[in-house]
């Protein structure tokens, strides 16, 4: 996992900072992926409840103390911006070793996979409800149109997975443009119920074709591979062994990295201001010469383009799909994922994806009652702190003295 | 008129009764509390097991077997603790909202409408599957070819009673005149000695008791309730509301009928109707939407009955 | 004289039986100032509105510079050079300030969507650039707005958030600047400075003309040339202020036919 800062930092920084940063920067960056990736592991790893509830509890106590003393997150998040390289390669590295890490544990491969498609799929989702506050209930179904449409071509013409991505692709961001286009006249609750009523629309359809599979969905669809190495088998690298989802994890990992990438480059652009701008105001930003119409159905494209992606991963990692897994209750998780994690801030949005995808899925003791603990606790999340784990960062652009 | 367009013309009247009384509670909170409150159909669906425990009970202990009064007395208990439910509701979560942006609210109202679920399906015996409901009256006559259940016409009396009654209770009563003004601006209506708190109370009893009514209807016309039976009656009363304008109460029942009459049409006339009444009906909710952004009657005011 | 840089002809606006603006025309030049004065409601902002394209007017024409921009939307009216600031004060709140400037700059800056991902580095040193000239913009007009360009627009005090709306008005480089009642909820000493303020930019920016709505006499009688009156919906005279003053018409827009006519 790669804590990335969501604060943009302007190459042309002031030159002390930009070269690689002081000792202490260092540490402080090595010292906290480092941790963090251990204490990932033992969350990931353990069964004993307690311990999983101690993580929880550390990780938590973390985030009351820097809400206490917001000078440690401004340290932190410091460093993180003047040690770049170190945090890059030593991030990276943890990253791809960690399916070795966790001694090739399927499992907890498998919780940080999924972990990483809502990670993404909250991402998508961000740039619409955080960047633009366009309130989206048809992610999901974005979602599960990428996927069936890469998941149809495959089976059904023996497409390889990777031209059904493009494909998957450009058939959800059409009907992602579809579904904007209501956007331009309707407004807040009116424009959450259109997009609710897609969201069931796609759903329903899904569940009543028959060349969709009908509610029993698509099965058998072919794991990809890559240079003749099947994404089934496991991978074998000096010696060390991981099962066949490794390979389905360095995907998640590509998928994300993208995603990541996407969302800063158009957060700390012209892009991202206009759909700053026509959130606080949209009359004003009309103003200024941003036409509104067309950012808004931008972000439609952008969320339904990453879905897409994020279905497409999923419907080859799984083997099957069916119109279940695309309700609009999975778009209301996603929405939920960046509200807790905080709205606009790429960072919290991932943090708040990964937290209710491994909640549920650790908290098994509880087996039953997960779903309601996992909704009581975003209801108190929501009255204790609105603004989410992380909120919102304001820009720097590191101009002239 | 044709039998067949009878019976179906008789179905639209039936189902809108019901959606009608789910819309008015969406439309109610809306406009008074500014509130979309999602949890809404799973609370009425509250009602259901209520009635169904309570009947239960009342036959195991009480009342002697067979007796219809059991069943009258567990409706009637289910619409009230119903209503407490939803003063309850408004008191622990929806009152802390109240400054809150709108996507936050909503998006609490979904989780809320997730614990009522599960806690219905872990607090009832085996609340996981579904249960008979039993019809509230029974029989049915032949007029003219068409098959008129007494539950059906009972369906469309009372919605009609109980709408009218809270239409007129807002326009003529004192209560319903300081409803009215809490929607208008509460802050004014605070300087006229109105409590907006109880006031948001008296709504939410209203609007959870009406939508009990509907949610039991709802069960007992289909003869069978589920713990999740909430979501989908929920997002239909809700669709229902904003497609005749949220706030209006005219606009809650007009949208009812326009559903309704979609849901009714689909499923007569097409083969496999059944299972697409719901995409027509969506379409059609995008479609109002799109040509009317605000609804049908939409207005932000909940007045003019 | 020159071509008239605005051309305002018989404009006119109904709301459904209302007509809240009647065949309002005026010309207006390159660097020139005139402000509109009339009673509350006398339908001044509207035409504000109808000019950067909020509104749509139900007849009557505007042309730019001799381009016809009638019912043009907001967005390319002021792509095509005509700015404006609100009666109160349309900050985009949760941004910096210096966001708020920036923002101001979209029209004349290009980047899209396929700049920002695929090339991140010029979308970037455009930003940057527009960054820089948006700080210079706000260290002209005022030093402590550039002192404080990285914190929340919202949490400016009232004079100094109408200076960020001028500033963000001014971003895009307008040839036409709308102010909106720009001194209200202020006191004489913020008046006075504002109008300062004003003066400096008309200085630093020859060419440019402005369209001000204004109730403060104190602001009208700072710029007096030319004024025109506007009583529900309608031109009354336009005329330099002096005149204007004492126009029994205006008189009595303002203070009721019986007090003038007593």
């Amino acid at each position: 996992m790669n804590p990335e800062t969501a604060t943009p930092r302007a190459p042309g920084a002031p030159a002390a900072a930009a070269r690689g940063g002081r000792l202490p920067d260092h540490l402080i960056v090595a010292a906290i992926e480092l941790v963090g990736a251990w204490l990932l592991a033992v969350f990931l790893l353990s069964r004993t409840t307690w311990l999983i509830v101690l993580v929880l509890a550390l990780f938590g106590a973390a985030l009351v103390v820097m809400r206490l003393r917001p000078a440690i997150e401004e340290r932190i998040v410091a460093a993180f911006g003047r040690a770049r390289i170190t945090a890059l390669v030593l991030g990276g590295a943890i990253v791809l070793a960690y399916p070795f890490l966790l001694g090739g544990n399927s499992y907890a491969i498998h919780i940080l996979i999924i972990g990483q498609l809502y990670a993404v799929l909250a991402l998508a989702l961000n740039f619409q409800l955080g960047s633009a506050n366009i309130p989206n209930f048809a992610t999901g179904a974005s979602y599960g149109i990428g996927a069936y449409t890469s998941a149809l071509l495959a089976v059904t013409f023996g497409v390889s997975f990777w031209l059904t991505l493009p494909a998957a692709a450009a058939v959800a961001t059409f009907f992602g443009f579809v579904i904007g286009f209501p956007s331009m006249r309707t407004r807040d609750t009116y424009l959450a119920l259109v997009t609710i009523a897609f969201a069931v629309v796609v759903h329903q359809l899904m569940n009543n074709f028959e060349w969709t599979g009908g509610p029993n969905g698509l099965v058998g669809i072919p794991a990809p591979s890559l240079f003749g190495h099947s994404f089934n088998s496991p991978i074998e690298i000096f010696g060390y062994r991981a099962p066949g989802q490794a390979n389905f994890y360095y995907l998640a990992v590509a998928l994300m990295v993208l995603s990541i990438v996407s969302a800063r480059r158009l957060h700390d652009s012209r892009v991202g201001l206009a759909w700053n701008a026509l959130r606080e105001d949209e009359l004003a930003a009309r103003c200024q010469g941003i036409n509104v119409v067309w950012f808004k159905m931008l972000a439609f494209g952008v969320d339904a383009f990453l879905a897409a992606f994020a279905g497409t991963v999923y419907a080859f990692y799984v083997g099957y799909i069916s119109p279940d897994n695309f309700t609009f209750l999975v778009s209301v998780t996603i929405m939920t994922m960046v509200i807790v994690g905080g709205m606009d801030n790429a960072f919290g949005v991932i943090v708040g994806a990964f937290l209710l995808t491994m909640l549920p899925e650790k908290l098994r003791v509880f087996n039953d009652y997960r779903l309601l603990f996992v909704s009581a606790l975003v209801i108190l999340f929501l009255i204790l702190r609105p603004q989410g784990l992380f909120p919102q960062r304001l820009r720097v652009y590191g101009g002239r003295k | 008129m044709d039998p067949f367009i009878a019976q179906q013309l008789l179905n639209w009247l039936v189902l809108s009764s019901i959606y009608a009384l789910i819309a008015l509670g969406f439309s109610l909170l809306f406009g008074v509390l500014d509130v979309i409150h999602f949890s809404h159909g799973d609370i009425s669906m509250v009602a259901s097991f209520v009635a169904l425990g309570s009947m239960q009970y009342l036959l195991a202990s009480v009342l002697p077997p067979g007796s219809g009064l059991a069943l009258l007395l567990a409706c009637l208990l289910a619409i009230v603790a119903t209503g407490l439910l939803g003063i309850v509701i408004d008191w622990l979560v929806i009152r802390r909202f109240r400054h809150a942006p709108a996507m936050m609210v909503l998006v609490a109202t979904v989780a809320l409408g997730a614990v009522v679920r599960e806690l219905i399906r872990t607090l009832y015996p085996q609340g996981s599957n579904p249960k008979p409901f039993p019809a509230l009256i029974e029989g049915s006559t032949w007029i003219g070819g068409v098959v008129v259940t007494s539950l059906g016409v009972f369906i469309i009396v009372t919605a009609i009673v109980l709408v009218s009654g809270v239409a007129l209770l807002l326009r003529y009563t004192m209560l319903g005149a300081r409803i009215r003004a809490v929607a208008e601006d509460r802050d004014v209506a605070r300087l006229m000695a109105i409590r907006p708190n109880r006031i948001f109370a008296i709504t939410f009893f209203i609007a959870s008791a009406v939508g009990a009514v509907g949610a039991m209807f709802y069960a007992s016309y289909a003869g069978v309730v589920r713990f999740d039976f909430g979501v989908q009656l929920g997002l239909i009363g809700f669709s229902a509301a904003a497609i005749g304008g949220l706030g209006s109460m005219p606009g809650a029942v007009l949208g009812s009928m326009l559903i309704a009459g979609i849901e009714t049409l689909v499923q007569a006339t097409l083969a496999d109707g059944a299972s697409y009444r719901l995409v027509f009906g969506f379409v059609a909710v995008i479609l109002v939407l799109v040509l009317r952004p605000s609804g049908i009657l939409g207005k932000p005011v909940f007045v003019k009955v | 004289m020159s071509a008239p840089l605005l051309q305002v002809r018989d404009l006119t606006i109904r709301f459904g039986g209302l007509v809240a603006v009647s065949e309002v025309g005026f010309d207006l030049g390159h660097d020139e100032v005139m402000c509109i004065i009339g009673p509350n409601g006398a339908g001044k902002s509207t035409l504000f509105n109808m000019i950067s394209g909020i509104y749509r007017p139900t007849a009557g024409t505007i042309a730019l510079e001799g381009r016809d921009i009638t019912g043009m939307p907001a967005h390319r009216v002021a792509v095509a050079g005509i700015a404006r600031t609100f009666q109160s004060s349309r900050l985009f709140g949760a941004l910096t300030v210096l966001d708020n400037v920036v923002i101001g700059m979209h029209a004349r800056t290009r980047s899209g969507v396929l700049d920002a991902l695929l090339r991140p580095r010029r979308a970037r040193a455009e930003l940057r650039e527009a960054a820089d000239r948006a700080a210079d913009l706000l260290r002209s007009l005022s030093e402590d707005l550039w002192a404080r360009r990285h914190e929340q627009a919202a949490a400016l005090p009232q004079a100094d958030r109408r200076r960020l709306e001028i500033a963000r008005a001014l971003a895009s480089e307008p040839r036409l600047i709308m102010l909106d009642e720009p001194s209200s909820g202020m006191d004489d000493r913020d008046t006075d400075a504002l109008i300062s303020d004003i003066r400096a930019v008309m200085a630093g920016r020859p060419g440019l003309s402005f369209l001000i709505i204004e109730h403060d006499m104190r602001l009208v009688g700072a710029f007096p040339e030319r004024v025109m009156v506007i009583d529900h919906g309608q031109k009354l005279i336009e005329d330099d202020f002096a005149a204007v003053r004492v126009a029994p018409r205006v008189q009595e827009a303002y203070l009721g036919y019986k007090a003038v006519h007593a």
